[in-house]
Parts: C-alpha cells; sequence; structure tokens
C-alpha cells in the first residue's frame, strides 16, 4: 500500500471502573489488545458483537479516552465522533440548539451561524426551527441532530452505527448523503455490528472480539472469517 | 488556559441555560427573586418575632446575609453535580472538563448579579444611600467570587471521584451556614469564641457586606485580602487537579 497511514494503533488497551462492593473498585479492561493502521481515504469498518468494545475503541479515537496501555500514533489528524443530538436542551428554540450542538461538536460560533440556513433547509423543520424543541416529535429532533451533526467536517469522521434517522423520508435522505460521504475521499470509521452494512461500504475491516482484534485487512476476508466465527458459535447465545 | 472556542462556548451554554431555566417555569426568572425573600421570611419569623433575637434594621440585616449566603450555597452545590451531570456530552466529544463547573459558576454569577441589583434597589428605598463605602464594594465581591469560585471547582473536580462527597457537601454547607451569622452578628457572640468565629470566610465576607451597605463604614481590608487569597489558590489547585484528570473523568461517571 502506498498510501500514507495517518493514524496507528499499537496493542492498545484501555479500563472502565467498575464498583465492586461498597468501597471497592475493579479495573475491568474493555478493550484488551487493539492493533491496526488507518490509511488516509479509508473506510475502515470495525465489526464485533455487542461489548466487543467497539464504542470504547471509538472513544479512544476520538480522544475522549486515552488508552491505558500501548500506543496510539496520530499523524496530525483531527478525529471526531458523529454525535446526533449533543447537548439538546428542550426549552431552547431549533436554532439556539444547532448553535449550541455545533458548537459542542467543535465548530465555531461563527461556523455554525454561517451553517443555520443550510441547516434549516436541510432538517425540512420550516418555521418550527425557531420554536423550542420541546414541542418538537422525536423524528423532528432526529432531523435536527442529524442536520447540525452533518456539518461537521473532521479529517477523520467516526461514526457509530446509525446511518439514517428520523421518519422514513428523512431516513432515506440521511442515509444517502452519509453514504456519499462515506464512499468519497473521506477517511472515515464505522462501528457496525451488521456486516453487511461493513461489506457495502467499507474497503478495510477491523473485527475486534472481547476487546482485541481477531483480524484486519480487506473487507472481504474479514468479515469471512468473523461470519465463519458466527456460525460456528451456538446461536442461542446471541 | 481555554482557548477562545471553549470560552465562547462557556458564554454561549451559560445564556442558553438561564434562557431554558427562565423557560423552563411559568414565572421563570421571578424565582432567583423569590427564593431569598422566601428565606428571609422564615428567618423573620423564627429570629425576628419567635425568638426576639431580632437587631436594628433586622430585615435588611438578614437580607444580606441570605442573598450573599445563597450565591456562595448555590454555585458550590450545583458544581458538586456539574461534571456528574455532563456525562451524557464528556462520552461523545472530548471537552476540557473544566467547562462544566464554570458554566455553573457563571449562570449562579449572573443570577446574583440580578438578585443583587434588586436588593441594592431596596436598601436605598428604606433610606440605606450610596456612601463612600461602596468604594470598597468591587474589591468584596471579587473576593467573594474567588472564594466561591475556588470552593466549586473543587468540589466538581473531586466530587466524581467519591460521588458520597456530595452528601457531605451539602452538610457542610448546612453547619457553615449556621456559623457564618446570618441571623445574628458577630459581635453578639461571645468574646472568647470571637477569633473562631472569624477563621470562617463567609463570616468575615457577611460582615463585610453589611459594613459596606448598612453601616457604610469600610470593611475589615486584610480579611478580604485573605479570604481572596485563599479562593485564588484554591482556584489554582482545583483548576490544575481538573486539568491534569481530564481524561479520567469519563471513566468515572460510566453509568
Amino acid at each position: 500500500m502506498s498510501k500514507p497511514s495517518i493514524l496507528s494503533l499499537q496493542h492498545v488497551g484501555a479500563f472502565y471502573w467498575r464498583q465492586v462492593g461498597y468501597l471497592r473498585k475493579e479495573q475491568f479492561w474493555a478493550l484488551k489488545d487493539i492493533s491496526f493502521e488507518l490509511y488516509h481515504g479509508d473506510s475502515l469498518g470495525v465489526i464485533g458483537r455487542n461489548g466487543a468494545g467497539k464504542s470504547t475503541l471509538l472513544r479512544i479515537l476520538a480522544g475522549i479516552l486515552h488508552p491505558d496501555r500501548g500506543v496510539l500514533i496520530n499523524h496530525g489528524v483531527q478525529m471526531a465522533l458523529l454525535s446526533l443530538q449533543i447537548g439538546f436542551v428542550p426549552y431552547l428554540t431549533g436554532r439556539q440548539n444547532a448553535v449550541l450542538s455545533g458548537m459542542l461538536l467543535g465548530l465555531h460560533k461563527k461556523e455554525v451561524i454561517k451553517k443555520l440556513d443550510d441547516i434549516q433547509a436541510f432538517s425540512e423543520l420550516g418555521e418550527f426551527f425557531d420554536q423550542p424543541i420541546s414541542t418538537y416529535s422525536s423524528g423532528m429532533s432526529a432531523r435536527l441532530g442529524f442536520s447540525v451533526a452533518f456539518q461537521l467536517d473532521p479529517d477523520v469522521l467516526l461514526i457509530d452505527e446509525v446511518l439514517g434517522v428520523g421518519d422514513s423520508d428523512f431516513r432515506r435522505k440521511s442515509s444517502a448523503v452519509m453514504h456519499e460521504k462515506i464512499r468519497s475521499e473521506k477517511t472515515i470509521v464505522l462501528v457496525s455490528h451488521s456486516a453487511e452494512t461493513i461489506r457495502r461500504l467499507c474497503n478495510r475491516a477491523v473485527w475486534i472480539e472481547e476487546g482485541q482484534t481477531r483480524a484486519h485487512g480487506d473487507t472481504s476476508e474479514v468479515l469471512s472469517a468473523y461470519e465463519e466465527y458466527l456460525s460456528a458459535k451456538p446461536q442461542s447465545r446471541e | 488556559m481555554l482557548s477562545a472556542h471553549y470560552r465562547d462556548l462557556i458564554l454561549y451554554k451559560t445564556q442558553a441555560d438561564l434562557r431554558a431555566e427562565a423557560a423552563k417555569t411559568y414565572i421563570g426568572f421571578l424565582w432567583w427573586v423569590l427564593d431569598p425573600l422566601m428565606f428571609m421570611m422564615i428567618f423573620y419569623v423564627v429570629f425576628g418575632l419567635l425568638l426576639k433575637r431580632a437587631t436594628p434594621d433586622f430585615v435588611p440585616f438578614l437580607l444580606i446575609g441570605l442573598v450573599s449566603w445563597r450565591w456562595f450555597q448555590n454555585t458550590i452545590s450545583h458544581g458538586a453535580t456539574a461534571i456528574l451531570g455532563g456525562r451524557g456530552l464528556m462520552q461523545q466529544v472530548y471537552l476540557p472538563k473544566a467547562i462544566l463547573p464554570l458554566v455553573v459558576i457563571l449562570t449562579d454569577l449572573v443570577k446574583f448579579g440580578v438578585v443583587l441589583g434588586l436588593m441594592l434597589i431596596y436598601l436605598w428605598s428604606a433610606g440605606f444611600g450610596v456612601g463612600w463605602s461602596y468604594l470598597a464594594l468591587p474589591a468584596l465581591l471579587l473576593s467573594h467570587f474567588l472564594l466561591i469560585l475556588g470552593l466549586t471547582l473543587l468540589v466538581a473536580a473531586i466530587v466524581p471521584f467519591v460521588p458520597d462527597l456530595r452528601f457531605l457537601v451539602e452538610h457542610l454547607l448546612q453547619i457553615v451556614f449556621y456559623m457564618s451569622g446570618i441571623f445574628f452578628s458577630g459581635a453578639t457572640i461571645p468574646e472568647r469564641y470571637q477569633p473562631y468565629f472569624y477563621l470562617n470566610p463567609m463570616a468575615n465576607i457577611i460582615e463585610a457586606y453589611r459594613d459596606i451597605l448598612l453601616h457604610r463604614t469600610w470593611p475589615n481590608w486584610s480579611a478580604l485580602a485573605i479570604v481572596a487569597a485563599l479562593g485564588s489558590g484554591i482556584s489554582l489547585l482545583a483548576y490544575e487537579f481538573l486539568t491534569r484528570n481530564d481524561h479520567l473523568y469519563p471513566k468515572l461517571v460510566q453509568r
């Protein structure tokens, strides 16, 4: 591969504290040993079952958590987790929430304000944009959340599962623009437990199981190893 | 120190929280004013009427004590849950955690500003006009603020590590409340206990407010300087603690 590596994880592990009894806390290693490379322009799929450590891995990539062991080498890229409806306050209007949420996602206040018209248009909220979001249906909030988060343009976009949100029409529209973004030159990391989604959207994949990398490389190879593993397991345990 | 982006975020979030709070209830921000007034009524009835402990000018005397106390108590007790309350946020984006208590501190500062303004108007209309002593008011407000800033950051930084401390903080506040001379004056307590009474920074702060606003004399400058130094010292320590443990908080407040 001639593409430059922009991020490299070597034997990364991370733990949380878990309360045991009244006063004791115990370390629980959500990630034990994760290694892979991320190359510029990649669409990297992270596959694994529930509880495999996928969300923790995204938090490490997003800089929310630091690895407790191992090394993470970032060659100067800025990464952000696509978070919907982050920091929404029910009593504020859609417009105010858009500014607040955009700023929390890392956009400068001026940038968000400049993009407010786009956000209003994309969310199809019309004059509801200036109403308190406590009057919104859950579908409307989802539309607003997506429209704000979609303005974010980091070097690497980290996506957790959800691609389409809102009511059925908007779901189609939002997943279409997400797919477009994923297929573009943009570097993304997509976490999913659906092999189908990753097969469709990603050129490379990492399979993690119980906090460890089991395979990484071309999507088809990783997924066939993953599916083989799943079918070998007794079906009763999901 | 925080970048310009995060400073903007603190300001916008503060504004948003104030707006939301005013919109949440029917009479909105009137509650900020009603809160100290209702406390004052209780204390007036109990200490002024029932126990007959009223000093001259008991209403303004009480009001000054309660308004300055409520600022202190509200901010610290909000600070204790600031980082816990931001758990949803900090799992989704990286934020310098100090932002969370700073928003709380700023929100309560604005509310106090409104209440202080109304209280001054009341005092002027009750015949306690502006005197030369008002020149000392900015210094007093600053040292009071520094004390609140320090203790709030400290409580916010430590509580996530030991969540039960939150309850201890509430009880400590309750104890300090009774020892700060809110419904009595320091001069009325037995002389041999006075040195201990004045070890409490809030006792000095409240007395300074009364000196300036009621008696129109200069406050005890050295007491104010000590409180300001104490507050600054704690602020720096707590801020350092918050930044040093910045990446630990998302782990501590998992659920």
